[in-house]
């Protein structure tokens, strides 16, 4: 089994020192977010520049050759809405270190980002949705089905879709979280890969907290077959949890200094 | 249904490390396939066979090793000898004669010898220490130290002695060090994660994981081997990218297949030194199609043996 892949999300348009960056093409939030993230052990980095209307595709070209061109060609995701960004992005990217990953599509108005990710022989992150959080399994995986066969009839390697089940929040949906573990068994059972938004299970909860729900949902979905997440790197109890349920799956090889792998 | 070959190719490979200077250094490790799957990828420069000689002198060695250094009357003659050896490609000097607990000799002794054998020899040097962990880690720094800029490999850095060695031989005089755990996959990961940490470069180490004669606890040899390898190519494990050598003469000529007279041997085993020779060349065979990336021998017909069967499946 390949090593659990973690992408770090900290370049993400919600901070306003990223957002600062992008308006006004400053790197330097954007090279130290990436620093720190690849520093703790981040493997891809997600690159949200927002719905980015105006400029999309140049500020795009721009952060994948920043971040590339400053940490030895680091695989991303890019993350937009704007699908002429994404293209624009891919564009520029260069593949030594693994493939570009479209993030995201889902099986209602983003389908066409599968099409997109096929086109551009890239890794897609397929939301089991059409709009609203799936009512149960039985329509999560009608959703995960349909965007297969998508994918596939377009050439797609079964396993550049990254399924993601959508990880929900424990504070209003504490009963449907070991559905979403389920949903990710299933994933797995078909020798699918998958991916989330882990952290959205501890949203709403303290500060002190996050960390401690975070790596048992990281633990409890790897035990159930989960091969990405996305995630915040610099949060050391997951990252260590991480690391220690890939020795325990076999995914590395045990030394006494693992964690600082 | 027609067969269609699929290579088994690794996105990951095993890192180069060179011994040596000049037109004799050679290059250890490179391949990204299995052992000699050259049909799949690319082995490197394949590899190689080291002869090696001892600071105890030839009294001990086989009649057949004895005949082929005869007339040799010092360290110098023998080395330039060893490396005249049809099919080897480095010279290893062991300097057995340094245990506490054997002949004793001390470090500047050991030291000189070192200097005659490697100022005797333009080939490549391997120099490995007297496996007591103390004096190894006072010797193999001052052999370091002596033949700064012949780019020797050092051998073995051990769990407790890879500080003194790993800083001495790699660090302060810029040679290459081995990294040396008994069949133990996880303590070999973790003596190249700790050099490393050091700050030894990648480059700079390796590995030998463990070695034994074929019949002696030879599966554990092997068994650490695939999962190094398995480890390496498979998991792009960068911390076990380090190619690999195994001393073969050291375990296989004291056993008492190796050892025991005609006479008091059973019928059927025959000449004691045909039998050396094959548990030399058994032993080295199966250390090479498992991961080996250098085999240490010392009979002639041995070097001779496997030089030609790596050739002929290079």
């Amino acid at each position: 089994m390949a090593k659990f892949v973690t992408i770090g999300e900290r370049i993400h348009c919600i901070s306003p020192a990223i957002r600062a960056a992008f308006d006004n093409k400053q790197p330097e939030a954007i090279l130290k977010r990436a620093k720190e993230q690849l520093d703790a052990g981040a493997t891809y980095l997600d690159v949200n520049i927002g719905p980015a209307e105006n400029n999309g595709p140049e500020l795009m070209k721009w952060a994948v050759e920043l971040i590339q061109g400053n940490f030895d060609n680091v695989p991303l995701a890019l993350d937009t809405a704007n699908k002429a960004a994404i293209e624009a992005g891919i564009s520029v990217y260069n593949r030594s270190k693994g493939k570009p990953i479209v993030n995201s599509a889902d099986a209602g108005d983003r389908m066409s980002n599968i099409d997109l990710a096929a086109a551009n022989d890239a890794i897609v992150i397929a939301l089991c949705s059409n709009g609203p959080i799936a009512a149960d399994n039985d329509e999560r995986m009608m959703h995960c089905q349909n965007m297969l066969e998508h994918g596939m009839e377009l050439g797609m390697e079964a396993t550049d879709l990254w399924f993601d089940p959508l990880f929900v929040v424990v504070k209003g949906m504490q009963d449907k979280q070991m559905e979403v573990l389920e949903a990710i068994k299933m994933f797995s059972d078909m020798g699918l890969n998958s991916t989330g938004g882990l952290s959205n299970n501890s949203n709403g909860m303290p500060k002190n907290i996050r960390p401690i729900m975070d790596s048992a949902m990281v633990a409890m979905a790897m035990m159930q077959g989960l091969t990405s997440a996305i995630v915040n790197p610099c949060d050391q109890r997951l990252m260590e949890t991480i690391k220690s349920c890939d020795v325990l799956k076999g995914n590395t090889l045990y030394a006494d200094s693992y964690l600082d792998l | 249904m027609p067969f269609n070959r699929k290579a088994h190719k690794f996105s990951a490979s095993i890192g180069t490390v060179e011994i040596g200077t000049g037109d004799k250094a050679i290059k250890l490790g490179g391949e990204n396939v299995m052992p000699f799957y050259t049909f799949d990828g690319s082995m490197g420069d394949g590899p190689k066979v080291g002869v090696e000689i001892t600071d105890l002198g030839l009294d001990a060695e086989p009649q057949g090793v004895k005949d082929y250094y005869a007339g040799c009357t010092s360290f110098a003659d023998i080395a330039k000898k060893a490396e005249a050896m049809p099919g080897g490609d480095f010279v290893v000097l062991r300097l057995a004669g340094g245990d506490p607990n054997g002949a004793n000799k001390s470090t500047e002794e050991l030291v000189a010898i070192a200097k005659e054998v490697s100022d005797a020899i333009s080939c490549p040097l391997v120099v490995e220490g007297s496996k007591n962990v103390e004096k190894d880690a006072e010797l193999l720094p001052k052999v370091a130290q002596a033949l700064e800029g012949k780019n020797v490999l050092l051998m073995s850095a051990k769990e407790e002695n890879y500080k003194a060695i790993g800083a001495a031989a790699a660090l302060a005089y810029n040679q290459k060090v081995g990294a040396e755990s008994a069949v133990d996959i996880n303590l070999a990961k973790q003596l190249n994660v700790v050099m490393t940490q050091l700050g030894v470069s990648a480059q700079s180490i390796v590995m030998n994981t463990g070695s034994a004669a074929a019949g002696y606890g030879f599966d554990y040899t092997i068994s650490t081997f695939d999962r190094v390898r398995a480890a390496a190519l498979g998991q792009d494990d960068k911390m076990l990218q380090m190619p690999i050598i195994t001393p073969v003469a050291s375990e296989t000529w004291s056993v008492k297949e190796s050892t025991a007279e005609e006479s008091d041997a059973p019928e059927f085993w025959g000449p004691v030194e045909e039998r050396g020779i094959a548990m030399e060349v058994e032993t080295a065979v199966a250390c090479l199609v498992s991961a080996s990336d250098a085999v240490i021998l010392k009979h002639p017909k041995s070097v001779a043996t496997i030089s030609e069967f790596i050739k002929s499946l290079m």
